[in-house]
């Protein structure tokens, strides 16, 4: 009678176990349903509101509208000239501006009478945003390559100046002392743990600089170009062609979307003892 | 015999935001050549920043302090430090870790990594060559740590408090570990603790400071037999050794106390 009374109590909690694991298994479930369906429900309702009347259809286009816009635009050859000429822009004036911000987070973060030279002017232009050069941009350079270089590489160069910067300076002097109580040299000191240490943080930098070379990006064609993905949804507003516009904003974010991904996995094996 | 580490008159004095404070007032000492001594105290007593000044982190704001005879400005490679933190370096794998050493003292990747390995079979870490520091519980951390500052064959191994962030169990081991390892290498240690019986487990002589400003109470000479382990913490002379430490440590904190409530 007591071994049944003591018994009953473990068996109740076991199957309740049980149930509880039945029940976060069918959640799981149910969520990545429920994430499959996201993108096809949202589409499928913008496709009902945009034919129901409720809205102009040419100001709000359906998405199959929209991608006969971007079909037509494939098409008509001019897609992959406005891709190249985008991805151009963004990936020069990101690789220019990182690797003068790496150089530079270096030299301030390690050299004080470098940063005392130099901070003060970088924190005073830094929190400028990169789309007011944009007129000044556009008397120095005109409507050339060079002045959408400059914004793109304006924009990236602070963000990884100042993480690059802050890495430096947190390297853990602890990892310095161990270096120096084991002969490292003071002029290897840099290669050997510094930049290590700093690593981590330049990573990070770089990948935030990552959109905002998109962000400058667009100012730099809105400015004015011959070419380019948002040129091209300029150039369709101005036509009231609202499906390429779509299009054009849609392309735009598949590409900053591969972009990030693609860095988030270069910036796992950058950091390769994570 | 010339002694290993020899320590004359050091105070050092820190500048604070409340004027200058003194760390440390006046220690002497000296170690002989293959010597383990312990310095115990209370936080905030200097015995860390004796340690440092002895590796040359930190400079004296007065005396003089020779190694092997010749005065010490800068870390040098004959003496190795372990820390309280491991500090491994996270981006080297634990072989890469303890051949960092010798690297850069010039040997060729294959002589560094041929003393890497002895030393890790040395300190029982085999399987673990390959791994890198985030992987390893902190007892194994500080193995490795130990084995890195023993590449450069030391003449002089300082630590400080380096199990002072293990459990209890952890560094019972690591004090059987380290007294093994002492037998086979020729290092003259000087260890800093603020526990009294590891101290005793582990030293030739106990250095016992007290705070404010720090100095030299009293040096008690251990003459527990060798090779030890921490099971020596049972018997008898070890009793009577720690009774004679706590009663020097305990005169001393009255004082103190007494003096602060007439001030």
């Amino acid at each position: 009678m007591q071994e049944a009374a003591s018994a009953r109590p473990e068996i109740a909690i076991r199957a309740d176990g049980r149930t509880r694991r039945r029940d976060s298994a069918r959640l799981r479930r149910l969520n990545i349903l429920v994430g499959a369906l996201s993108l096809p429900l949202f589409i499928g309702l913008w496709e009902l509101v945009s034919r129901s009347g409720a809205v102009n259809m040419v100001l709000f286009p359906p998405p199959t509208v929209v991608a006969i816009a971007v079909l037509e635009w494939i098409r008509s050859g001019q897609f992959f000239g406005d891709l190249a000429a985008s991805l151009f822009r963004v990936a020069t004036g990101f690789i220019i501006g990182g690797a003068l911000g790496i150089l530079l987070g270096i030299l301030t973060g390690q050299f004080p009478v470098i940063s005392s030279l130099l901070s003060p002017l970088f924190h005073i232009l830094r929190p400028i945003p990169p789309i007011a050069f944009v007129p000044i941009v556009i008397l120095w350079f005109g409507l050339s390559e060079a002045g959408k270089l400059f914004l793109v590489v304006w924009g990236v160069f602070f963000t990884v100046w100042l993480s690059t910067h802050i890495g430096v300076q947190k390297v853990d002097r602890g990892l310095v002392r161990a270096a120096l109580m084991l002969g490292t040299p003071r002029r290897q000191m840099l290669q050997e743990i510094v930049l290590l240490g700093a690593l981590p943080y330049i990573v990070v930098g770089l990948r935030t600089a990552v959109s905002i070379s998109f962000y400058t990006l667009v100012a730099a064609e809105l400015a004015g170009a011959f070419a380019g993905i948002v040129y091209r949804i300029e150039i369709a507003q101005q036509n009231l062609q609202t499906g390429q516009v779509m299009g054009g904003l849609a392309a735009l974010g598949l590409m900053s979307f591969i972009a990030d991904r693609l860095f988030a996995v270069l910036a796992e094996r950058v950091v390769w003892w994570r | 015999m010339q002694p290993a580490i020899q320590v004359a008159n050091l105070s050092i004095v820190f500048d604070t935001n409340r004027g200058q404070v003194i760390a440390v007032d006046r220690v002497s000492f000296d170690v002989a050549p293959g010597e383990f001594v312990c310095i115990v105290g209370p936080s905030g007593c200097g015995k860390s920043t004796v340690l440092n000044t002895i590796a040359g982190l930190e400079v004296p704001f007065e005396g003089d302090i020779l190694v092997e005879g010749a005065p010490v400005f800068s870390p040098r490679a004959d003496v190795g430090m372990v820390f309280q933190q491991p500090h491994l370096f996270p981006w080297k794998s634990v072989r890469r870790n303890i051949a960092h050493g010798p690297r850069m003292l010039g040997k060729s990747r294959t002589e560094a990594n041929a003393i890497a390995d002895d030393l890790i079979a040395m300190v029982g870490l085999k399987r673990f060559a390959d791994a890198y520091p985030n992987t390893l519980s902190g007892g194994m951390q500080q193995r490795v740590a130990i084995a890195r500052a023993l590449a450069n064959q030391p003449r002089v191994l300082l630590m400080d408090e380096p199990f002072g962030a293990l459990d209890a169990q952890t560094r019972a081991v690591m004090q059987d570990n380290l007294l093994a390892l002492r037998d086979r290498i020729k290092a003259t240690i000087v260890f800093v603790t603020h526990d009294i019986d590891e101290a005793i487990v582990l030293a030739d002589r106990v250095l016992i400071m007290s705070a404010g400003p720090g100095h030299i109470l009293r040096e008690v000479a251990v003459k527990l037999p060798r090779p030890r382990s921490s099971s020596v913490m049972l018997e008898p002379a070890y009793l009577a050794l720690k009774k004679d430490c706590l009663d020097v440590i305990r005169a001393e904190g009255l004082r103190a106390f007494n003096q602060s409530d007439a001030s």
